[in-house]
C-alpha cells in the first residue's frame, strides 16, 4: 500500500517538477514533452494532453457568482423563449456545490444551435462553449545515477524487479552473492523495485554488498571492508536496516564517521526494541547518520520502534533526540525473494523508505554538491509532520514528508541548523520528559542535548561561543544557562549541550522565564566558492522554562545514575536471570530510559526527581529526603563512602534497591561472543553487592551472595522476586520482612530444584542519631526496571519513600506476618568480588595497578561556567514551534493488519522479519545460528526416528490391543503467551 | 475403497522390512546431506587457496610519477579529514588552506609534502592524512606493487577498483578487517591507519 502511495508522491513530485507551468490552462490536443529539467539532465517528464469535445454537453458562464437556484431560473427563462425542453442541469457534486457559481455544466439534447444561441442572449449569460473532456498523461524517469548502496544479506542475479542493478559484491564467508534470507531482496526492493511493489527509485544504480550470511551471521570486519569499497565507489546513498547496542564499537563507529564523511548520505534503523525506552541501535544513534523509526499506517509509533534518548552521554550528560525521523515501517510491501510481493515490517523496513525517498531526492537536485549527509539531513527533518502526542524521543522531528523535503532542498541554501530547533520545556507531550518536571532554584541543572547539523561543509567550528540573550520581559533573567559543545564539527555536525538551572533571585518565584541562544558556526570556504573566505551561519534557538520555588525536602529524590554501568563496553549481565535471550543490561539505567515508568509514577505521587552523574561527593545532601540507589554496579571512592555516612547521620535517607551476585554464577552465565569472538565473563553480577556491602558496613548491614526467584504476595500486592539477593546482615532494631523463594543459584549451577524459608529480603532502619536518615534496602531491582518486568513495586516505593521522607513505617510491612528478626550475618556468607573481575576497565572508579585495581583519585566535581547573559528587551510568542506550512497534503489512511514486535540482537544485527523465524535474538547470534544450521539435518533424523518408533508402537498396540482414546489434557493458554514469540531483527 | 487402501497400507506398515526401507532411507539422506555441505565448505577454502597461487590478479593500478599525466590542475583530494586533508600530489595542509582547485596551497609554511609524521617503521601511522602523503612517495611504490600481489582475496573487490596510485594509497590507508582485534577494538589503537604490508601492531590489552 505504501508503495502505491509512494508512487503517488512521485508523480506529483514530478508534476510538480517540472509540469508546473504546463498543467491544466490549455484544452487544444496538444503533445508536448518536457526534457530535461534545467540542470537534471537524466531525468524526463512527459506530460501528454488530449481532448475531445462532449457531445450535447456545454458550459454556460455567467458574468457574477450565483446560486444554484438562480442559475437553474436564468437558464430555464432562457431556454423557455426557444421552447427547448430537452435539456438538464449535470449536478456538480463537490464541496463547493454549495456555494455561488459562475457557471453551470448542462445538457440539450435537441435544436442545439438555437438553444445556444437564446442562452448567450440573457443578460446574465457571459458566454456557452462547449464542454471537453481531458486526458493527461504522466510519463516520466527520474534521475539516474544516484549511486545507492544496500548492506544486507545480498539480492540474486535476474530478479525480476530490477532494472540498474550496477554490481553485487559479497563480504561474508560465504560465496554466494544471492539472498537466501529475502531481506536485502525486501529492502532493495523498497528502494528501487519497478514492478509489482514498486520502489521510490527504479532507475538509481543498486550496488549490493552483501555482509550477512544465510545464518545471519555479521562482523565488524566485514562491515569495515565494505564500507571501505562503498567510499572507493563513491556512493551517494548507503542503506542499513541493522543496528545493534555497541556504540562502544569504535573501529564500526569511526568507520560510519569516515563514510559520511566521504559525502555518503547514511539511513540506518534505529532498532526493534521498542517500546522500551533506551534502546536506540548504533549506527541509527549517530549525529551524522539519519536514524528512521516506524510508525503504522495510522500515524502511531510502530510498537517495536526503538526510543528514548542516546546513551552515549550518561552519566554525566544527557542523551540526545533520535529517531530523527519515523515513516511507515509496519505491514509495507516489498520484493520477496525471488520476485513477487510481501509485506513486512520493523525498522528495517522503515530505512529504506527513508532511503528511496533520500535516493529520489538526491536525483531531482540540480546543484548536487549541494547534497551532502547533513543537508539532506536537515530537509527531512524540516520537511518532517510532526504526529501528536507523541514525544520527540520517540518520533524524532515527525513523519517523512517528502513533496516538503523536495521543496526544502531545492531552495537549499548551505547552513547550520539545530536538532531540536527550540527548547520548550513547559511543551507536553513532545518536550517529554522535560515537560513533566518544572526547574526550581538549587536543583541538578536541566540538560538538553541539541545537535548541531552543518551543512555547509564536513568541518566546522563554533565561532567564539555561544550566546545566553534573557527576554527581560519574559523573566529570562530567572534562569542561567551553561554551554558545552563540540570543539570541531565533524562529521557534518556536533553538540550543544545547554545546562539550564534558575538564579537565586528565583528562589521562591514561580513563572515561566524566556530567552534565547545564539550559536555562530564557521566552515572553510567550499571548493567551488569564488571568496575563499570562510562560510559562517547563525543559528537563533529560543529557550522557554517553567519555575517553582523549590520544593522541601522531602519530596525531592535523588537517582544515583554515577554508579550504573552498562553495556557497551563491558558485560554487566542482566538483571533476570531467566531472560537469557537479552542476557546485557543495555537500556542506560537511567529515569527516562528503562526505569521511565518508576519516574512517571514517582512524578504523578509529587515527588520531583533530580539525576546525579557525578560522585556523591558532588551533590549538597541538606536539599534532598532520599538518596535512591538501584542496581548500581560501580564501585565507590573512599571519600564518597565518607561523605555519604556524614549525610546520612545529618538527615539523609538511602534507599537501595540492590541484585544478585555469586561468583558461581557469574561463572556460569559467561558465554562465548560470536561478534568479538572471544568469551564473555560478567565484571559484575546484576549488582555490585561487594562494593555495596563496603558502603553500607558502618550501619551493620549488608547483602548475600545468595540468589532467590520466586512469587509472593506482601501487604495484598502480588510479587515477583526476579533473581535476586537476601539481606545477610542488618541492625536488630530494624524492621525485616522475609519470603519464601526458589533456589535460583542452585537452579542455575545445578538444575536442581530447592525451596529456601524466610530469606530476608527487606529492611527498614531509622538511624538512632539525633536527625539521622533512614535506610531501606531490597534484594531486587526488576520490579523497578522497565526492561522483562513482569509485576511492579510501585507501591513498594511509595510505602518505603513515606518512609524515608516522613519517617511513616507502613503499617503493612511493620506489622506483616512475614516480619522476621534482623539476621545477624553469621549465617551468611557476604560475597567477595570476583577474582580476575575486568571492572577496573569500565569503572570511573577504579584503575589497574600492580597487585589489583584500586581507586583513582577523586575526579573534581563538574563545573558549569554560566554564560554571561545579554538580556534583550524582546519578548517570543507562547508558542515557540512554528512549522512551516507549505503544502497540505493528507494521505490517505490505510488500515492495514497488525504487526509482530522483533527482537533485537547484538550488532551487528541480524535482518529480521516479522513472524518469519522463531529464532530468538541473543548476545551470540552467530553461533546460536550456526547450531540451528548445523543442527537441523540432525534434528530431521531425530524427527523421521520417532515418527518411525511411533508407528511401530502403534501397530503394536493395534495388534495387541481394541483401541482406546484419551483424553485431551487442555493447556492453558497463558502459558504460551508468557514468553512472546521472538523473531531475530532490526 | 477407501478401507481396501487403508488395510493394506496399515499392513504394510507392519511388515518389519518396510519400517526398516523408511528407516535407511531418511538414514541415508541424513548422512548425504550433512556430508554434503561438509564437502562444499572444504572445496570453498580449497578453491580460495588455488585462486591465490596460481592466478596473479590482474591489478590496474597505474603509477604515474610526476603530475606530467594529470590533465588539468584540478586535484583529487582525501576530503574526510577533520583538521587536515591530503591532495593528489602528496601535500598535507590543513583545511583552511585548500585552494579552490582541491590542492593544497604549498605556499603555505605548514604543507608539506610526501610527509610521514606519526608514521611508525611498520607501516603504521596515528593520522589518515600522513599515512595517505607518505604512501604517495614515490620509492614506496615497490612496496605497494608487492603487497598488491600478495593481497589476500578478501581484499580483491577493493584494490580491483583501484586505478591509480592516489586512489590506492586510499583505500590503502583506510581502517580495514585488518585492523582489529576480537572484532571490536583496533589492535593499535593510536597508529592505526597502515600503507604497509602487515597489519598494526597488536597493541597490549
Amino acid at each position: 500500500m505504501t508503495m502505491k502511495l509512494v508512487h503517488i508522491w512521485l508523480l506529483l513530485l514530478v508534476v510538480l517538477l517540472c509540469g508546473k507551468k504546463h498543467l491544466g490552462d490549455r484544452l487544444e490536443k496538444k503533445s508536448f514533452e518536457k526534457a530535461p529539467c534545467p540542470g537534471c539532465s537524466h531525468l524526463t517528464l512527459k506530460v501528454e494532453f488530449s481532448s475531445t469535445v462532449v457531445e450535447y454537453e456545454y458550459i454556460v458562464a455567467f458574468n457574477g457568482y450565483f446560486t444554484a437556484k438562480a442559475r437553474n431560473s436564468f437558464i430555464s427563462s432562457a431556454l423557455k423563449s426557444s421552447a427547448i425542453d430537452n435539456w438538464r442541469i449535470i449536478p456538480r457534486n463537490n464541496p463547493s456545490s454549495d456555494y455561488p457559481s459562475d457557471f453551470e455544466v448542462i445538457q440539450i439534447k435537441e435544436k442545439q444551435k438555437a438553444g445556444l444561441l437564446t442562452l448567450e442572449d440573457h443578460p446574465n449569460i457571459k458566454r456557452v462553449t462547449p464542454q471537453r473532456k481531458v486526458f493527461r498523461s504522466l510519463k516520466y524517469t527520474e534521475c539516474a545515477n544516484v549511486r545507492v548502496a544496500v548492506f544486507d544479506t545480498g539480492l540474486s542475479e535476474k530478479h525480476p524487479h530490477f532494472k540498474n542493478v550496477k554490481e553485487r559484491t559479497n563480504w561474508t564467508n560465504e560465496r554466494t552473492l544471492d539472498d537466501g534470507l529475502g531481506h536485502g531482496t525486501f529492502v532493495a526492493g523498497v528502494i528501487a523495485s519497478m514492478r509489482e511493489c514498486q520502489g521510490f527509485a527504479p532507475d538509481a544504480e543498486l550496488h549490493i554488498f552483501r555482509v550477512f550470511t544465510n545464518n545471519q551471521v555479521s562482523y565488524t570486519s566485514w562491515f569495515l571492508d565494505a564500507f571501505n569499497y562503498a567510499i572507493l565507489k563513491k556512493i551517494d546513498v548507503l542503506n542499513l536496516s541493522i543496528g545493534g547496542p555497541d556504540f562502544m564499537d569504535h573501529p564500526f563507529v569511526d568507520k560510519v564517521w569516515e563514510l559520511t564523511a566521504n559525502n555518503v548520505i547514511m539511513v540506518s534503523a534505529i532498532g526493534n526494541d521498542g517500546p522500551l525506552y533506551g534502546t536506540l541501535n548504533n549506527p541509527a544513534d549517530q549525529m551524522d547518520v539519519i536514524g528512521v523509526g516506524g510508525i503504522d499506517f495510522e500515524d502511531n509509533i510502530a510498537r517495536f520502534s526503538s526510543r528514548g534518548m542516546t546513551t552515549w552521554e550518561l552519566p554525566g550528560g544527557y542523551g540526545r533526540v533520535k529517531p530523527d525521523i519515523v515513516t511507515y515501517g509496519a505491514g509495507v510491501r516489498g520484493s520477496g525473494v525471488k520476485g513477487g510481493c510481501r509485506a513486512l515490517s520493523g525498522t528495517s523496513v522503515a530505512s529504506p523508505v527513508v532511503a528511496g525517498a533520500v535516493t529520489l531526492l538526491v536525483s531531482t537536485v540540480q546543484r548536487r554538491e549541494l547534497v551532502n549527509p547533513a543537508s539532506m539531513k536537515q530537509a527531512l527533518i524540516a520537511a518532517a509532520r510532526r504526529l501528536p502526542g507523541v514525544n520527540m524521543f520517540e518520533q524524532g522531528h515527525g513523519k517523512l514528508d517528502l513533496l516538503r523535503a523536495y521543496q526544502i532542498l531545492s531552495s537549499y541554501k548551505p547552513q547550520a541548523s539545530l536538532s531540536p530547533s527550540y527548547i520548550d520545556l513547559t511543551e507536553c507531550p513532545y518536550m517529554w520528559p522535560y515537560c513533566s518536571q518544572p526547574i526550581y532554584y538549587g536543583g541538578m541543572p536541566t540538560i538538553v542535548n541539541v545537535t548541531i547539523l552543518n551543512g555547509m561543509g564536513v568541518t566546522g567550528r563554533i565561532v567564539d561561543k555561544p550566546e545566553w540573550q534573557p527576554y527581560l520581559p519574559q523573566n529570562g533573567d530567572s534562569i542561567e544557562v551553561a554551554f558545552s559543545y563540540s570543539s570541531v564539527l565533524w562529521p557534518w555536525s556536533g553538540y550543544l549541550a545547554i545546562s539550564i538551572s534558575v538564579t537565586k533571585q528565583a528562589a521562591s518565584w514561580e513563572g515561566v522565564a524566556q530567552g534565547h541562544v545564539t550559536v555562530t558556526v564557521a566552515s572553510p570556504a567550499e571548493v567551488d566558492s569564488n571568496s575563499g573566505a570562510e562560510q559562517t551561519s547563525t543559528v537563533k534557538l529560543p529557550i522557554k522554562v517553567k519555575i517553582i520555588p523549590a520544593p522541601p525536602r522531602s519530596k525531592r529524590v535523588l537517582w544515583d545514575q554515577y554508579h550504573n554501568l552498562r553495556y557497551p563496553p563491558g558485560y554487566f549481565p542482566r538483571d533476570n536471570l531467566r531472560m537469557k535471550n537479552d542476557p546485557l543490561d543495555w537500556n542506560g539505567d537511567h529515569i527516562h530510559t528503562n526505569f521511565r515508568d518508576m519516574y512517571q509514577h514517582l512524578r504523578s505521587m509529587g515527588y520531583f526527581v533530580e539525576v546525579l552523574g557525578s560522585p556523591f561527593t558532588c551533590f549538597d545532601a541538606s536539599q534532598y529526603g532520599t538518596l535512591l540507589m538501584v542496581d548500581s554496579e560501580e564501585e565507590y571512592f573512599p571519600e564518597e563512602v565518607a561523605k555519604l555516612r556524614r549525610d546520612v547521620g545529618n538527615g539523609l535517607s538511602l534507599i537501595v534497591f540492590s541484585d544478585w551476585y555469586n561468583t558461581s554464577v557469574m561463572r556460569k552465565v559467561k558465554f562465548y561472543d560470536e561478534n568479538t569472538r572471544q568469551w564473555w565473563m560478567p565484571d559484575t553480577g546484576g549488582a555490585n553487592i561487594p562494593a555495596l556491602n563496603e558502603l553500607l558496613s558502618v550501619w551493620n548491614m549488608g547483602f548475600s551472595d545468595g540468589l532467590y526467584e520466586g512469587d509472593f504476595t506482601l501487604a495484598n500486592h502480588d510479587m515477583y522476586y526476579a533473581s535476586g539477593c537476601s539481606i545477610a546482615k542488618f541492625p536488630e532494631d530494624g524492621i525485616v520482612i522475609t519470603q519464601t523463594f526458589k533456589d535460583q543459584g542452585l537452579e542455575v549451577l545445578k538444575q536442581e530444584a530447592a525451596v529456601v524459608e524466610n530469606v530476608p529480603i527487606l529492611g527498614l532502619y531509622q538511624i538512632p542519631t539525633e536527625g539521622g536518615g533512614r535506610i531501606v534496602l531490597y534484594g531486587d531491582s526488576n520490579c523497578l526496571d522497565d526492561s522483562h518486568r513482569q509485576k511492579d513495586c510501585f507501591w513498594l516505593l511509595d510505602a518505603l519513600l513515606q518512609f524515608t521522607s516522613y519517617g511513616v513505617t507502613p503499617p503493612s510491612l511493620s506489622h506483616s506476618g512475614a516480619r522476621q528478626r534482623p539476621p545477624s550475618g553469621a549465617r551468611s556468607v557476604a560475597p567477595e568480588r570476583m577474582e580476575g573481575n575486568h571492572l577496573h576497565r569500565y569503572s570511573k572508579v577504579l584503575e589497574a595497578r600492580l597487585g589489583g585495581p584500586e581507586p583513582r583519585a577523586l575526579p573534581a566535581c563538574p563545573h558549569l561556567s554560566w554564560a554571561k547573559p545579554q538580556p534583550l528587551n524582546e519578548t517570543a510568542p507562547s508558542n515557540l514551534w512554528k512549522h512551516q506550512k507549505l503544502l497540505s497534503i493528507d494521505l490517505d489512511k490505510v488500515v492495514l493488519p497488525s504487526f509482530r514486535p522483533n527482537r533485537p540482537q547484538v550488532r551487528p544485527l541480524s535482518p529480521g522479519e516479522s513472524g518469519a523465524w522463531d529464532i530468538p535474538g541473543g548476545i551470540m547470534p552467530g553461533r546460536y545460528n550456526q547450531e540451528v544450521g548445523q543442527t537441523i539435518p540432525v534434528f530431521a533424523f531425530l524427527g523421521a526416528m520417532v515418527v518411525l518408533a511411533f508407528f511401530v508402537v502403534q501397530i503394536n498396540k493395534a495388534k495387541s490391543r481394541p483401541k482406546r482414546r484419551k483424553p485431551r489434557v487442555k493447556r492453558p493458554q497463558l502459558v504460551q503467551q508468557v514468553h512472546p514469540p521472538k523473531a531475530p531483527s532490526v | 475403497m477407501v478401507n481396501l487402501a487403508a488395510m493394506v497400507w496399515r499392513r504394510l506398515l507392519r511388515k518389519r522390512w518396510v519400517l526398516a526401507l523408511v528407516f535407511g532411507l531418511s538414514l541415508v539422506y541424513f548422512l548425504t546431506s550433512t556430508f554434503k555441505q561438509e564437502e562444499r565448505a572444504v572445496r570453498d577454502r580449497n578453491l580460495l587457496q588455488v585462486h591465490d597461487h596460481d592466478q596473479p590478479i590482474p591489478w590496474k593500478v597505474q603509477f604515474n610519477l610526476g603530475n606530467s599525466s594529470r590533465p588539468s590542475n584540478q586535484c583529487r583530494n582525501s576530503i574526510q579529514g577533520k583538521h587536515l586533508i591530503t591532495d593528489e600530489l602528496g601535500y598535507v595542509c590543513e583545511r583552511k588552506d585548500l585552494l579552490v582547485n582541491g590542492c593544497c596551497n604549498v605556499n603555505v609554511p605548514g604543507t608539506k609534502q610526501y610527509c610521514c609524521d606519526g608514521c611508525l617503521s611498520n607501516g603504521c601511522c596515528s593520522a589518515y592524512e600522513y599515512c595517505v602523503s607518505c604512501c604517495l612517495q614515490p620509492n614506496k611504490q615497490l612496496l605497494l606493487e608487492r603487497f598488491l600481489n600478495r593481497a589476500a582475496v578478501a581484499f580483491q573487490n577493493l584494490f580491483m577498483a583501484v586505478e591509480d596510485h592516489f586512489e590506492l594509497c586510499l583505500a590503502k590507508c583506510r581502517t580495514s578487517s585488518q585492523s582489529v582485534q576480537h572484532e571490536n577494538t583496533y589492535r593499535d589503537p593510536i597508529a592505526k591507519y597502515c600503507y604497509g604490508e602487515s597489519p598494526p601492531e597488536l597493541f597490549p590489552a
